[in-house]
């Protein structure tokens, strides 16, 4: 199946959905992301880390190092309390969104 | 909050900056390392997996590269790449960086010091309180010929200062010199005379004691002075028991009660007042002053503060409203009915008067806006320059820049790259700038200062504010990016292909380009140096003009510390000395700056109301001292005494304008002589001076016997000598010293009296001329820059027609031609902008039209012949250029 373009501004609410969960470290974002999208977004590292320091800055994400499952040393992601309120409101703004775009839809 | 801890974070990049790196790397090999892992799970060998990892990844560089620019703060990062990676160059080239950094500070500092004084004179607020709420009251008569006054009578003043309901308070104000001390080592001190409402208008705080209020302006109060917070500190050591002290003013005491708040020296700019006291105070310290207490004497600037809520149309459309009412009681009763009902008609205005009042604004005011232009023309002449050097470094860069658009750098970096190496090189250069303008400042403050400079010497405080360095930051950042900007589109225009592929020297695009900022240079250079010509030579007009009296060898002697006149056995003494031809006193000397005017017509006609004549009192002696030619009659003698019949000499344009056709020596004159009426009887006309100014027609002149005049009167003794009048002036010094211990003798020499009327003239001729010898260097140099550039270009191309048996010399008039061609096209641009350009100037010429046609000629061919000199050089350089050698170069 052909890749999407990751539609603008959605990633960073799909990393603060992902990390909401369980912390995790760059790569198993983007694996994560790729096998709930159904390998329809493949995330370009060059788009992925800058969006993760970007949130980290803003005190939404905390990050650590430490061993990943296979023992190779890693820096692990983790929503914090300011990251978990960013996420609701993204979410249900984007609910909104995709409720409103699928009235207009159904509705034409 | 969110704000808080991006900016946290942005410091902490900035200063952990290896530290956030190297855990940006170790991340990005840790997703390589985990990605390839999970492949090898998968069944891949390690290399394959290692190298699908890897594009996976797209690259460690360019994800790094990704995360600097698009984190917060990423720009801040480039910008302070771009900043040492300037350095870098700079340092790498320093002759190149040397040569554009002391352009810049010629042009900025020259602008700076400029606008400095342009600043100092015009633009500071008044260290007041809510200096932008004051206004200055200024009345424009009916008739509007006349210029609108200024100057209000102390009555007036007052009458303001009841106006409680439009006005919170009114401040009058005048500068005068007090002698201080005792009789034995009196000093001038630079003061003012002050309404009682001055220091509470202004809203200041004493600094220690108190300041001057209502109560201490009202006839009868004790005399006290306020003194500056300077002038505490110079003669007391800011010690606290100063106030109370006494203090000698022209030998009257007066005790101080207080010192203004430091920084604070008076509303009048330019002038400092170290003692001040109030205006109903006069009286008391000179009697001789008490006339300027009437209502005839308009010599107070007043500066007022409108009552809260009261804005300043409302205020003066109020003032206007009740100045009929108030006006009939302190217009001066004595006036004619027709100038009392003038100035009941007149109409008031508030200007903007929180920058204080200066005399000086309306002299400098267009001079200094001439000046501001020029030194712009010069910077952009300087940025011309700039603009070529790095145009012409920029070729030797096209390489460097190819290759960094190659690898991906966006258009838009490598132009914001030389952008700020350019606004660099301007910052830097602003900041010499600001150096050279201190130092130019205080040169052209001594030029002003040279002129007539009133009651006081002048003072500016030419310390850079936040003005001044915020215009020049503002002029080092726009001539930044107005000389980098286009180099900077040149370089990158081409695209990385065409310059990789083709050999840098070929490129052509920049050959229009440098060129025509030579063009530009020619012709802004013609401006400036016809301007410079017209300055000049109106200067040589003035000086060569024979103003009816000879001020060479003439020295002038005034003893104001005693305010009495010389007596007459001192004058006998000075007249015996060694070297003196002839000594005479008399009551104004020619282009003092004091005049004195009384009407005077043929008896019999009706006196009219206004003054028609000059007047001056004149001893015997006074016509041969000055040189001033006797054309029929007689002189003065000692004869003329206060028990003889007065009598007059008067000039050729008074005979003109009262006698015509016949001779006025024997007739007599009904004149005003300090308000008495007075018969004179004319024996003996004299030459025309100009006394009124170098540049204005030589005002009809009545001269009467020094010795028949009744009141006081101003003295000054002048003194023809021969030999060196320096000698001459000590042994006149010591004459008079002798004769009256404790006096305040000043001698000085008449030629530089008539000199100092013609300061303004003599800064425009400087600094005109040194701005256009500056912006001819740098054409030059310009010019010269290209030719050479283009010869190093053409050398093998001059090399192969050298081959092919072209001679030196034409080699050299082709280089020569080149350059001219640029000049020539230059200067057909030049000459309708320097036309334009000097008729706006054509007030402040003397002797010459705007127009002049040898002032043009001279300045086009001396512009021409100096191009032709720098081109020179590059064109003997290409008659040498060795064939083999040029061609071997390939």
């Amino acid at each position: 199946m052909d890749k999407l373009d990751i539609p603008q501004g959605t990633l960073d609410l799909m990393i603060l959905t992902i990390l909401v969960r369980e912390p995790m470290h760059g790569y198993g974002i983007s694996q994560r992301l790729a096998t709930l999208s159904h390998d329809s977004f493949q995330v370009n590292p060059g788009s992925l880390f800058p969006s993760l320091y970007r949130l980290e800055q803003d005190g939404q994400l905390k990050a650590e190092w430490r061993p990943s499952e296979n023992n190779r040393n890693a820096k692990f992601y983790k929503l914090t309390a300011s990251g978990r309120r960013q996420l609701e409101q993204h979410r249900r703004r984007w609910d909104r969104i995709a409720f409103a775009i699928a009235s207009v839809l159904e509705g034409a | 909050m969110k704000l808080v801890r991006r900016l946290a974070s942005i410091v902490d990049w900035i200063f952990h900056r290896q530290r956030a790196e190297q855990a940006l790397a170790d991340e990005l090999q840790a997703f390589v390392e985990i990605s390839a892992a999970e492949k090898m799970r998968d069944g891949l060998p390690l290399e394959e997996a290692r190298r699908l990892a890897r594009l996976e990844l797209g690259g460690v560089e360019q994800v790094r590269e990704q995360v600097r620019t698009y984190r917060h703060g990423g720009w801040l990062d480039e910008i302070g790449r771009d900043v040492r990676y300037a350095f870098r160059m700079f340092v790498r080239n320093p002759g190149f960086t040397f040569v554009v950094v002391v352009t810049l500070t010629l042009g900025i500092g020259a602008n700076t010091a400029i606008f400095s004084l342009i600043d100092a004179l015009m633009l500071r607020w008044l260290p007041v309180r809510n200096p932008q709420e004051l206004v200055q009251v200024a009345f424009q008569p009916p008739s509007p010929k006349d210029a609108p006054g200024t100057g209000f009578s102390y009555a007036i003043v007052r009458a303001f200062a009841s106006q409680r309901e439009i006005f919170a308070g009114v401040a009058g104000f005048s500068s005068f010199t007090f002698d201080v001390g005792s009789r034995e080592a009196v000093r001038r001190a630079p003061g003012a005379l002050v309404t009682g409402g001055y220091y509470e208008t202004l809203g200041l705080q004493p600094a220690a004691g108190r300041l001057l209020g209502r109560e201490d302006d009202e006839p009868g109060a004790p005399l006290v002075a306020v003194i500056s917070d300077g002038y505490w500190e110079r003669e007391y050591a800011r010690s606290p028991d100063a106030i109370g002290q006494t203090v000698q003013l022209n030998d009257i005491p007066a005790s101080i009660v207080g010192v203004s708040p430091r920084g604070f020296t008076g509303a009048n700019v330019g002038s400092v007042a170290d003692i001040t006291i109030a205006v109903a105070a006069l009286p008391q310290v000179d009697a001789s002053a008490a006339p300027l207490l009437g209502p005839g004497n308009f010599w107070l600037r007043v500066l007022a503060r409108p009552q809260s809520g009261v804005s300043v149309s409302q205020a003066s459309a109020r003032l206007n409203a009740v100045w009929p009412d108030i006006s009939g009681a302190v217009i001066a009763p004595h006036w004619p009915a027709s100038r009392r009902q003038a100035m009941a008609d007149s109409v008031f205005q508030l200007l903007s008067g929180g920058t204080g009042w200066s005399y000086l604004r309306n002299i400098y005011r267009k001079p200094l806006l001439v000046l501001m232009v020029v030194v712009g023309l010069v910077l952009l002449i300087a940025c011309a320059n700039v603009a070529s050097l790095l145009l012409a470094r920029a070729s030797a860069r096209q390489k460097e820049m190819a290759v960094r658009l190659a690898l991906g750098a966006g258009r838009g970096r490598i132009v914001r790259q030389l952008l700020i190496e350019s606004t660099l090189l301007s910052l830097v250069g602003a900041a010499c700038g600001i150096g050279l303008a201190g130092v130019a400042g205080r040169f052209l403050v001594s030029l002003i200062s040279s002129g007539p400079i009133g009651p006081t010497p002048l003072v500016f405080d030419l310390t850079p504010n936040w003005h001044v360095l915020a215009f020049t930051s503002g002029v080092a950042i726009v001539t930044g990016i107005v000389f980098g900007l286009v180099p900077a589109l040149q370089t990158t225009a081409a695209g990385p292909s065409a310059t990789l592929k083709e050999d840098a020297r070929t490129s052509s695009s920049r050959s229009k380009l440098l060129p025509s900022l030579v063009v530009a240079q020619v012709a802004l250079s013609l401006i400036l140096l016809s301007g410079a010509g017209l300055f000049v030579r109106t200067l040589q007009n003035l000086q060569s003009l024979d103003p009816g009296f000879n001020p060479e060898g003439v020295l002038l002697v005034d003893s104001e510390g005693r305010r009495t006149p010389l007596p007459r056995d001192v004058l006998e003494n000075v007249q015996r000395l060694p070297g003196v031809l002839s000594a005479s006193l008399s009551t104004h000397t020619p282009l003092s700056g004091s005049v004195w005017s009384e009407p005077a017509v043929p008896a019999g006609q009706p006196i009219p109301e206004k003054d028609n004549a000059y007047f001056v009192g004149a001893d015997p002696g006074f016509f041969a001292t000055m040189r001033i030619r006797l054309v029929a009659g007689r002189e003065f003698t000692d004869r003329d005494s206060a028990n003889s019949a007065p009598v007059a000499v008067v000039n050729e344009v008074f005979t003109a304008r009262h006698f015509a056709n016949q001779s006025p020596v024997g007739q007599h004159l009904s004149a005003n002589v300090r308000g008495r009426r007075t018969d004179l009887e004319i024996v003996g006309v004299v030459k025309n001076t100009n006394a009124a100014g170098l540049r204005l027609s030589p005002p009809p002149t009545v001269y009467v016997a020094y010795a028949q005049l009744r009141g006081d009167f101003p003295t000054t003794l002048a003194v023809r000598a021969t030999g060196p009048l320096g000698q001459a002036a000590s042994a006149i010094q010591r004459a008079l010293q002798s004769a009256m211990p404790g006096a305040l003798i000043d001698v000085r020499l008449l030629s530089r009296q008539v000199e100092a009327t013609m300061v303004q003239e003599r800064m425009m001729a400087t600094l005109a001329s040194g701005f256009g010898l500056l912006a001819l260097t740098l054409t030059c140099v310009g010019l010269y820059g290209l030719l050479a550039y283009s010869v190093a270009q053409r050398t093998r191309e001059i090399g192969i027609r050298m081959a092919l048996g072209a001679q030196g010399t034409r080699v050299v008039a082709m280089v020569l031609g080149s350059g001219a061609r640029l000049v020539i096209i230059g200067i057909a641009l030049g000459l309708p902008a320097a036309w334009a350009a000097s008729r706006s100037v054509g007030s402040m010429l003397f002797g010459l039209t705007p127009t002049d046609p040898v002032t043009v000629a001279g300045a086009t061919v001396a512009l021409a012949a100096a191009a032709q000199m720098a081109a020179y050089l590059p064109a003997r350089r290409a008659s040498r250029v060795d064939p083999l050698v040029a061609l071997r170069h390939e």
